[in-house]
C-alpha cells in the first residue's frame, strides 16, 4: 500500500456534520430517475407517461450510444415525466407497485465464474444490466466507451466533501460485494485498479487493506479521483483513468452477483438546519422528502441534494440524483448583516486569516449567502493557494474569458477536480469553477464534433 | 439599524434602472456596504462562499494604516515646532499636524473616490475599494508642505492614468499611489525635493517664515563627508538609531516610522492580506546590496557604500514602501516564487538608486514602480516553469 499526499485542498470546521447512525427507511411510494442531473448524455425516451415499468425495465438511453441504458430504479407505473426549459427531461417519476414489486432478471455471475469471464462479455452484461453510469472517465467525468481498455480504474472509497456518505457506513456488511466489485473491475483492467481511502480513517484503512493499494492523506477533495490521479500520474495517457464511486461499485457488484437490478442507497443526511443528521438506507432516486421530516424545517432552508460544493439545489418535491448520496440542509441566509464590513467575526467560516473565527475550536455554521458583490481580481491568490491540482486559477479564468484555448490547456485546465474550492475562497466573488466546468464542457464537445 | 436601513430603502429607488440616478448605482452599493453586507445567495454549486470580500481586505490595510496617519500628524506638528522653537506639548502639536494633514488626506479622498465614481459610471462597473487605500496611501507619502492642488493633481493622475486608463483595480499594472507620487516628483521637483519641504511652517506671528530647511536622514546619508561615517553624520544630525527607528524626523508625512511599518508589516502577513514573500524578499534585497556595497567600500568611495545595510531599513521611506506600496497584489506578480524576485529586486534596486544617483535621494518609489512594470515578465517565466513540470492534458 503506498500512501499519497494530496498537499493543498481545504478541511472545513462546519456544523452539521451527520452521525454514523443508518436507519432503515421503508420503501418510499415513488421513485424517479433525473436525466437532467447526468451530465453529458443526451437521452432518448423510450416510455411514456402511464406505461408499467418493473424494476430494470428500460427508461431512457444516450443517443450519442444506445448501449448506454438506464434502467427504472422501481416498478410500477410511470407517474409522470417532467420537462424543463428546451424539453430537457428533468425527471422521470414512478409510482412504486408496493406488493410484489416486479423486477426484470438479468445474468448472474459467480465470484468464481469472474475469474474465466472474458472482458467483452463483461461489458455487455454491465452494460446491458444498465450500469454503465457507475464508470465516468476523466478529465471529463463523462460515461467512457466500453471497447476501450482504461489506463486506470480509480476507486475512491471515501467522501471528504462536507457531507456526504461516510464509507464506514455504507460499507457495513458490505465486504464481500466490495470484493466482487473489485474483481469484476480487474476484469476490465487487468492490474490496473487503484483503490484509496482517506489515511486519517484508520479503522476504514485496517478494515480494508487488503483491497487499498493507496492511502490517501490530505484535505478535501483528497477523496477526488482526479485530485489522487494528479499525485499518482507519470505519463499523459493516463490522464484518461476512468473512476468509480465506493457505494457505486458496490450497486455494480450486486448487478452482477445477484443478476438483480440494484436499488439500495445509503444517504447521508447533514447540514446545520436538517432536524436530523445521520445516514439513511433508502432506495436509488428515492424522493427528499422522505429524508427529511418538512414539519420540522421552517422554510428557510436549501436543500442542497449532494454535497455542499458540488451538489445541485432542489425544491423539497425532489429526488435523488442516480449518483448522489448525500442531502444537505442549510440556511439560505440571504439577510443583508449590518456592519459586516467590521464584524471581527468570531463565528464567520473564511479561509483567510482576517477573521477571528481562526481562533474559535467550534464547528461554524456555513449559510448560501455569497457574503460580497463580484469585484475584479486582486491576485489574492487563494484560489491557487487551495487548489488540489496546482492550477493558478485567476490565469486560467483569464485565459478562458480571452478564449485562448491553447494556453488554458497548457496551463492544465484540464486537471481541474471542479471542487469548487476556489470559488468559495474568492473573495472577488469571481465563479471561477462554474466558469472552468462550462469551458471543460465546451472543449469536450469540440472534442468530440472532430472526432466524428 | 433600521433606521439606516430604511434610508437606504428609501435612497435605493433613485438609483435603480428607472430612477434619476440610475447611472450612479456603484456609488450607491459602494456606500451601502459599508454599513451592510449583501443580502445575494449563490445559485449554484459552490453553495457557501467564503465570508471574506474585496471591502474587508482592504478595509484592513486602511486599518493598519491609521497608527501611521496619527503618527504622521503628530511627527508633522512636532518637527514644525522643534524648529520654531515652541514648546513641545503633545496636544497643541497634534493639532497642528492634524490641520496640516487631514485636508490632503480630505483632497486624497475626494479626488481619488471622485473619479472612481465617474469612471464606474461611465464605464459601468462597480466601485472597487482598492481606491480607498490608494487614497489613504498617497498622502501619507507627501510632504507636509504639499500645496493643495498639487496633491489633488497627483491623485487625480495616479488614479486616471496609473489605473483607470488600464480598466480600474484588477488590471492596472503600476501602484496608483506610487503613480501619483512619482508624477509629482518630477513634474514639480521643486515642492517634492529639497532640503526646506520636509518641515511645515509654524507661523507664530511675529516672524514670518517661508520655509524651514532640514535636512532628512537620506540628504545626510547622501552628503555624508568622506572622513566620517554615515552613522555618525546621522548622529551629529540629531538622528540616532531609536529617532530614526520612531521615524521622529522630518520626511514625507506618515511614512517616516520604521516601528509602525514593522508592526503593520507583521499583521498583515499575519492576518494573510500582505505576501510575507514580497517583504521578506524585499528586506533580502536591501541587506544583501547593502551589504555587498559594505564589501567592495574601499577608501576612495562614498562613505553611503560602508553605511550599515540595516540603516537602508531605517531611513527614509523604504519601510513603508516595503510594507504598504510592494505588497499591492495587483501590481506585484501573481505567483509565489516570482513574488520572492520581485521583492529582492525592489530591495536591491532602493539601495542601488539611493547610493549610485545622488538626484533620487529616495529608491524606493521608483524601485517599486520600475518592478511593477517587470512583474508580469517574471510571472510569465514563473508559468512557464510550471507549465514544463506539469504533465500535459489535453
Amino acid at each position: 500500500m503506498q500512501k499519497l499526499t494530496v498537499k493543498k485542498g481545504y478541511r472545513f470546521r462546519m456544523a452539521g456534520g451527520p452521525s454514523s447512525e443508518l436507519v432503515q427507511l421503508p420503501a418510499p411510494a415513488q421513485v424517479a430517475l433525473l436525466p437532467e442531473r447526468i451530465a453529458h448524455i443526451k437521452p432518448r425516451l423510450r416510455v411514456k407517461k402511464g406505461d408499467p415499468v418493473r424494476i430494470g425495465s428500460l427508461l431512457f438511453e444516450d443517443k450519442r450510444n444506445p448501449s448506454f441504458k438506464f434502467l427504472s430504479p422501481g416498478g410500477g407505473t410511470i407517474r409522470d415525466i417532467v420537462f424543463g426549459p428546451r424539453r430537457v427531461i428533468q425527471s422521470i417519476v414512478i409510482d412504486r407497485q408496493t406488493e410484489a414489486e416486479p423486477e426484470e432478471a438479468f445474468p448472474a455471475l459467480k465470484e468464481s465464474a469472474l475469474a474465466d469471464v472474458d472482458r467483452s462479455q463483461l461489458t455487455d452484461q454491465i452494460l446491458n444490466g444498465g450500469m454503465w453510469w457507475v464508470f465516468r472517465e476523466l478529465p471529463f467525468r463523462d460515461l467512457p466507451a466500453p471497447d476501450t481498455v482504461p489506463p486506470l480504474i480509480m476507486v475512491s472509497l471515501d467522501a471528504k466533501e462536507p457531507f456526504q456518505a461516510a464509507p464506514e457506513v455504507y460499507l457495513k456488511e458490505q465486504e464481500q460485494l466490495l470484493a466482487y466489485g473489485l474483481k469484476a473491475l480487474n476484469v476490465l483492467a487487468p492490474g490496473k485498479v487503484v483503490v484509496f481511502a482517506d489515511d486519517a480513517e484508520k479503522e476504514l484503512v485496517l478494515k480494508t487493506d487488503r483491497y487499498l493499494t493507496h492511502t490517501v492523506a490530505g484535505n478535501y477533495p483528497s477523496d477526488d479521483p482526479g485530485a489522487v490521479l494528479y499525485q499518482l500520474k507519470t505519463e499523459a495517457a493516463q490522464n484518461r483513468a476512468w473512476y468509480v464511486s465506493g457505494q457505486d461499485l458496490l450497486l455494480l457488484a450486486h448487478l452482477l452477483r445477484e443478476g438483480r437490478y440494484p436499488t439500495r442507497r445509503v444517504v447521508a443526511v447533514g447540514g446545520s438546519a436538517a432536524p436530523e443528521r445521520r445516514h439513511y438506507l433508502t432506495r436509488l432516486g428515492a424522493p427528499l422528502a422522505q429524508l427529511v421530516d418538512l414539519d420540522r424545517i421552517d422554510g428557510s432552508e436549501r436543500f442542497v441534494v449532494g454535497g455542499l460544493f458540488r451538489g445541485y439545489a432542489s425544491g423539497r418535491e425532489g429526488f435523488l440524483g442516480l449518483y448522489e448520496t448525500a442531502l444537505n440542509v442549510v440556511p439560505e441566509g440571504g439577510q443583508e448583516e449590518f456592519l459586516a464590513l467590521f464584524n471581527p467575526g468570531m463565528a464567520r467560516h473564511s479561509y483567510s486569516r482576517t477573521f477571528l473565527s481562526k481562533f474559535n475550536p467550534k464547528r461554524l455554521v456555513y449559510n448560501c449567502n455569497i457574503h460580497g458583490d463580484l469585484r475584479a481580481c486582486i491576485a489574492c491568490m487563494h484560489c491557487a493557494d487551495v487548489c488540489p491540482v496546482d492550477l493558478l486559477p485567476q490565469m486560467i479564468y483569464k485565459a478562458v474569458l480571452a478564449e485562448e484555448v491553447e494556453e488554458y490547456l497548457e496551463h492544465g485546465l484540464l486537471d481541474c477536480v471542479e471542487c469548487g474550492l476556489c470559488s468559495y475562497v474568492c473573495p472577488s466573488k469571481i465563479e471561477l469553477s462554474r466558469t472552468f466546468m462550462t469551458a471543460k464542457k465546451e472543449y469536450a464537445k469540440e472534442r468530440a464534433g472532430k472526432s466524428e | 439599524m433600521n433606521m439606516i436601513r430604511s434610508f437606504f430603502e428609501s435612497q435605493r429607488k433613485h438609483f435603480q434602472s428607472e430612477g434619476a440616478l440610475a447611472r450612479l448605482e456603484p456609488f450607491y452599493e459602494a456606500v451601502e456596504r459599508v454599513f451592510f453586507g449583501t443580502g445575494e445567495v449563490t445559485r449554484q454549486a459552490p453553495h457557501a462562499r467564503d465570508s471574506l470580500t474585496v471591502q474587508r481586505y482592504m478595509m484592513l490595510v486602511i486599518v493598519m494604516l491609521l497608527p501611521c496617519l496619527f503618527f504622521g500628524m503628530y511627527n508633522v506638528g512636532l518637527q514644525s515646532f522643534k524648529a520654531a522653537g515652541q514648546p513641545l506639548d503633545f496636544w497643541p502639536i497634534l493639532l497642528f499636524g492634524a490641520k496640516t494633514v487631514i485636508p490632503l488626506v480630505i483632497i486624497s479622498y475626494l479626488f481619488g473616490f471622485g473619479w472612481e465614481i465617474v469612471f464606474a459610471t461611465v464605464r459601468r462597473h462597480a466601485i472597487s475599494e482598492g481606491v480607498f487605500v490608494t487614497a489613504m496611501l498617497f498622502p501619507l507619502t507627501l510632504p507636509p508642505t504639499t500645496p493643495w492642488w498639487q496633491a489633488a493633481l497627483g491623485i487625480s493622475f495616479g488614479v486616471i492614468l496609473g489605473k483607470e486608463v488600464f480598466g480600474g483595480t484588477g488590471r492596472n499594472f503600476l501602484n496608483p499611489a506610487l503613480t501619483g507620487r512619482a508624477f509629482l516628483y518630477f513634474a514639480y521637483p521643486i515642492q517634492m525635493s529639497g532640503d526646506a519641504v520636509w518641515t511645515a511652517v509654524y507661523n507664530s506671528g511675529n516672524q514670518a517664515v517661508d520655509a524651514v530647511s532640514a535636512a532628512t536622514p537620506l540628504a545626510v546619508a547622501t552628503t555624508a563627508p568622506a572622513t566620517q561615517s554615515v552613522e555618525h553624520a546621522l548622529n551629529t544630525a540629531g538622528y540616532d538609531f531609536s529617532t530614526l527607528f520612531l521615524g521622529l524626523y522630518p520626511d514625507s508625512i506618515g511614512a517616516s516610522s520604521t516601528l509602525l511599518c514593522l508592526i503593520g508589516a507583521v499583521v498583515l502577513i499575519f492576518i494573510g492580506v500582505a505576501s510575507y514573500r514580497i517583504i521578506i524578499g524585499d528586506m533580502l534585497g536591501v541587506l544583501a546590496i547593502g551589504y555587498a556595497l559594505n564589501l567592495f567600500a574601499g577608501e576612495a568611495s562614498a562613505p553611503y557604500w560602508s553605511m550599515n545595510p540595516f540603516y537602508h531599513l531605517l531611513i527614509g521611506g523604504s519601510a513603508f514602501g516595503i510594507a504598504y506600496m510592494s505588497t499591492d497584489p495587483v501590481s506585484a506578480p501573481d505567483t509565489h516564487a516570482a513574488r520572492w524576485i520581485y521583492g529582492f529586486f525592489i530591495g536591491a534596486l532602493t539601495v542601488l538608486i539611493r547610493v549610485f544617483n545622488p538626484a533620487f535621494p529616495e529608491g524606493i518609489m521608483l524601485a517599486i514602480l520600475f518592478m511593477n512594470v517587470f512583474a508580469p515578465l517574471l510571472d510569465h517565466m514563473v508559468i512557464r516553469l510550471r507549465i514544463r513540470r506539469r504533465i500535459p492534458n489535453t
